[in-house]
């Protein structure tokens, strides 16, 4: 198994109060899955996604990814997995305003301490590879925003992390723009690419080969994209889910 | 990942990061400019006039003993030395026969704040020395025009003297005073010789003397206390000198063993660090003026960096995420701070020398900055960044990439 969480609790302080964010949630991940974790807003999907990313740790519970426990790692440690393992996709794109786009996916590699000419050259592949062997010396606030997000999936690609972690890739996105996006995660998946999507969109879930519903810091649902997705649905939104 | 990657990738964001708030980047660089301008100036003006002070005492002549009374620079308990016995010619001969490092050794008398005359010139605040031949040697006086005193001038009560070069300027201006004479409490005194110029120490000018022979100078006014001028080879025989010279007055004088001497041996080291101590004081002052405006251009600089943490909090989340350890963060903050400092103090070192050089060309202070005070003041202002750049690098390390991230 690629990854595998067992028993994760991520409990916060917020004055006096404890927020149990995640309540004990267990699943594996084998290598090549796509996998959907869907929920309302303050279900613990983001915790969720926060601690398989290693950008936090659990309160309690362990964490295996890629055969490693990384649940109580240092903070440099953690620096080091995310660098290695994890390929993050977000919402809001997260790219350094003044780096071109060679210079944003160029990023990871230079904190791997890669020689310049090859950290260069992987760039540009990861670009090409995204379709935008023609932007790349373009800064983001010149791309438009479907290009952006094309920018931060070549700079998740270019580290060949094992995990490619995608939190709400098209949240900021047209449909149209959306569904370019979607499509290019589908091509990733059948390349072979191990991907988590963090979304609260049904139809988006439906989409992948598997889903796994949170609520309120527990698993409710786990099994197929769809399935999960549309849940409780009517049949005509079902219908509707399906013919996008 | 390697500290030699974190300064890399660090200096390379430093650099670009000044570019993008130039005004910022210029106010922050003024604040650390301002104060290393202001230290530099101020060591360059104070380094110029120990030098110049130094060259002037070298030109006093530094191989060169005096013997009096008391000593050159009396603290305290002034009275203690009212009682001691005076120096006699028959001390200062035993001096000048045994000593083994004695070159020369003459008396000195003096009569200061003098008034001189010729024709309808005057001339006020002369120092007039008695004296004889040998004092022309130890004190290294050159003679422009005629001759110096001798001692057979001396022992037949001359009315001769020789003048000052300043003393010569105002009394004989446009022509020579040789042969000429000069009035000195109603009496007058065949000009014999002129001496060479030997400038100003501390402002006060070393050309306003007249040396009159010696037993001239008693026959005018009367017996009195004198000094003796002692002559030695090198100067780094001044040690043994001193010794030597101590051990025969103790003797010639009667000073029981265990008793204090009862007389001084100076030197014009003496003066020199006299003057080190009231210039010490006024450094101190100044570089501390120096030291608190550079205190607010750090202040400044932390203020700057915690507004730049801040403002690029989102910037250091993506840097976690992307798998940028702490140190990275710090690095590449530290970096920032200290390439602004440095910078402000390049530009301070620039400005404090030429504002160094603008009094030295304005005022009679001679100011001299040495090359390693340049350095020195762009390194201290890197410190300066560095050392108040340490907290707003450590908030910025210390933030929850998390947090960061969602930062707006």
């Amino acid at each position: 198994m690629l990854i595998k969480l067992d028993d994760i609790r991520r409990y916060y302080k917020v004055g006096t109060e404890e927020v149990h964010a995640l309540n004990g949630v267990s699943f594996e991940v084998a290598k090549g899955e796509w996998l959907a974790i869907i929920g309302q807003s303050g279900s613990g999907k983001s915790t969720l996604m926060n601690v398989m990313g290693c950008l936090d740790t659990p309160t309690a519970g362990r964490y295996w990814l890629n055969g490693k426990d990384v649940s109580h790692m240092s903070d440099n440690e953690l620096a080091d997995i995310r660098n290695k393992e994890i390929g993050f996709i977000f919402q809001t794109f997260q790219l350094l305003p003044r780096e071109t786009a060679l210079g944003n996916v160029e990023l990871p590699l230079i904190y791997r301490g890669m020689r310049a000419r090859e950290r260069r050259e992987r760039a540009r592949s990861a670009l090409e590879q995204v379709g935008l062997g023609h932007r790349m010396t373009h800064r983001p606030n010149e791309l438009s925003g479907g290009q952006r997000q094309r920018v931060a999936i070549a700079r998740a690609l270019v580290t060949e992390p094992s995990l490619l972690l995608a939190d709400e890739p098209t949240g900021n996105l047209d449909s149209t723009t959306g569904q370019e996006i979607i499509g290019l995660f589908e091509e990733l998946y059948r390349a072979g690419h191990t991907i988590c999507l963090v979304t609260h969109e049904p139809t988006l879930a439906a989409r992948c080969p598997r889903a796994i519903r949170l609520s309120d810091g527990l698993i409710v649902k786990d099994g197929p994209g769809p399935e999960v997705a549309l849940d409780g649905r009517t049949e005509r939104a079902r219908i509707a889910a399906a013919a996008t | 990942m390697s500290l030699r990657v974190d300064l890399l990738e660090g200096g390379r964001i430093a650099v670009r990061t000044l570019g993008v708030n130039r005004l910022r980047t210029a106010l922050t660089l003024t604040a650390v400019g301002i104060g290393v301008a202001t230290l530099l100036a101020i060591v360059g003006i104070i380094q110029g006039l120990n030098g110049a002070f130094a060259r002037q005492l070298a030109s006093l002549g530094t191989a060169s003993l005096n013997i009096s009374r008391r000593p050159f620079v009396v603290t305290g308990d002034w009275w203690r030395y009212r009682n001691r016995k005076q120096i006699t010619l028959a001390q200062m001969q035993a001096v000048a026969e045994q000593s083994r490092y004695a070159t020369a050794v003459v008396p000195e008398v003096n009569e200061e704040s003098k008034d001189l005359t010729a024709g309808d010139q005057t001339v006020s605040q002369v120092d007039v020395v008695g004296t004889l031949a040998d004092y022309q040697q130890i004190w290294g006086y050159e003679v422009t025009a005629g001759r110096f005193l001798t001692d057979a001038d001396s022992d037949a009560e001359q009315q001769v003297a020789v003048l000052g070069s300043d003393v010569a300027e105002q009394l004989f201006p446009g022509r020579s005073p040789l042969g000429g004479y000069v009035r000195l409490d109603n009496r007058p005194y065949r000009v014999i010789g002129v001496l060479e110029k030997k400038g100003q120490i501390l402002g006060q000018s070393m050309d306003l003397v007249l040396i009159v022979p010696f037993k001239t100078f008693l026959a005018v006014y009367g017996k009195r206390d004198f000094q003796v001028d002692v002559g030695v080879a090198d100067p780094s025989l001044l040690d043994k000198a001193e010794d030597d010279i101590v051990g025969i007055l103790r003797r010639v004088r009667s000073v029981p063993p265990g008793e204090p001497d009862d007389f001084s041996v100076n030197r014009t080291e003496q003066l020199a660090d006299t003057y080190k101590q009231l210039t010490g004081a006024l450094y101190g002052v100044a570089v501390g003026v120096g030291l608190i405006t550079l205190l607010v251009g750090g202040i400044g600089i932390m203020n700057i960096m915690l507004v730049s943490v801040r403002e690029r909090t989102r910037e250091i989340g993506i840097r976690r995420a992307l798998g940028a350890r702490q140190r990275t963060i710090v690095v590449q903050f530290l970096l920032e701070a200290s390439l602004v400092s440095a910078v402000g103090g390049a530009i301070g070192t620039a400005v404090g020398l030429g504002m160094a050089k603008l009094v030295s060309l304005v005022t009679s202070l001679a100011a001299a900055v040495q090359p390693l005070t340049v350095v020195g003041g762009v390194l201290f202002a890197a410190l300066v960044g560095l050392i108040f750049g340490i907290w707003p690098a450590a908030r910025a390390a210390r933030l929850d990439p998390v947090e960061a991230l969602r930062y707006e």
